[in-house]
């Protein structure tokens, strides 16, 4: 495949694929270019691959290591909880505990426990426990969506 | 600076939800055993209550607040009554009706004293009930407004 890069003056950017076959390498490469906003890469045995951040469940550290969740894969992050949420600046992901961020759009129910903790099920039927800590937040956070 | 601050907040909004939660345990029991032990006067012929005996209950309920609280695992605000809530809520009748015996409450009266026990353990059961039905609207009103934050996000990614 030839690689033609050329830096031009004036005019819009832009890329064109030229292609006799549509392999799983261009549809990588096209899924990168019309998406790169809502996807994260990561390590999964080795490999460098991507997943949307719409597939990711919750993201957890484990020991130093950010680990993202999704219904069929754990994908190992680079940086930190921290940076994952500065990154993807998305309010659907939310601090569950010290060590757990949840995609709250992939909580299927809540459940109010006692000392006002939250059990959050999520699709994949895993349960995440909202410490109270952070329950306050979270409650603020879906009630933000009312006001 | 700005988030240890915060954090610093959060742990003293903690503890006071916490002590709060204490103090309205120690009402909430006091003027249900208060009842009591007013309807036990008020049966035996007395229509005044003994101001000693009121200081002593209430004293009571606030300790045994904080025992049910940091000891016995919030026995009647459990998600369920399993072995270890009902031996709190036992043990806890048993310090009542051992100090209500001291105390001299119920004129050391055993009949009274065992039915105090027993409208104790009503009281907590009645209690554990209240706030499991509480939980269970919150639980509705929780999954309403997730529902509408989902919504509300995709309707914001979609035109995004």
């Amino acid at each position: 495949m030839i690689v033609d890069i050329q830096k031009i003056e004036s005019g819009d950017e832009s890329i064109t694929i030229r292609y006799k076959e549509l392999t799983p390498k261009l549809e990588k490469i096209i899924g990168i270019l019309e998406k790169t906003e809502n996807k994260v890469w990561g390590k999964l045995d080795s490999k460098t691959v991507s997943i949307s951040i719409d597939d990711i469940f919750y993201i957890e550290s484990v020991d130093d290591k950010v680990f993202a969740y999704t219904g069929e894969q754990v994908v190992r992050l680079d940086g930190t909880l921290n940076s994952f949420l500065m990154d993807i600046n998305d309010e659907s992901f939310f601090r569950c505990s010290k060590a757990m961020v949840i995609n709250v759009n992939r909580v299927k129910a809540l459940k109010s426990l006692a000392s006002n903790r939250i059990d959050a099920t999520l699709e994949s039927g895993e349960h995440i426990i909202i410490s109270r800590r952070y329950a306050s937040d979270f409650r603020r956070l879906l009630k933000g969506a009312r006001s | 600076m700005k988030n240890s601050d915060k954090k610093k907040l959060s742990l003293w909004e903690l503890y006071l939800t916490k002590e709060i939660g204490i103090e309205f345990k120690a009402c909430l029991y006091f003027f249900a055993f208060l009842f009591f032990y007013c309807m036990y006067r008020v049966i035996g012929g007395v229509y005044d209550a003994s101001i000693l005996h009121m200081t002593e209950l209430i004293l009571t309920c606030y300790i045994i607040g904080y025992i049910q609280v940091y000891l016995l695992w919030n026995f009647d605000e459990a998600d369920a009554l399993r072995v270890k809530e009902v031996s709190g809520m036992v043990l806890c009748t048993a310090i009542y009706c051992v100090l209500s015996w001291l105390f001299n409450w119920l004129d050391r009266n055993i009949i009274a004293t065992v039915l105090f026990g027993a409208y104790i353990l009503f009281t907590y059961f009645c209690v554990f009930l209240v706030y499991k039905y509480k939980r269970e609207i919150d639980d509705k009103k929780l999954n309403e407004d997730l529902q509408f934050f989902q919504t509300e996000h995709k309707k914001v990614h979609d035109k995004g």
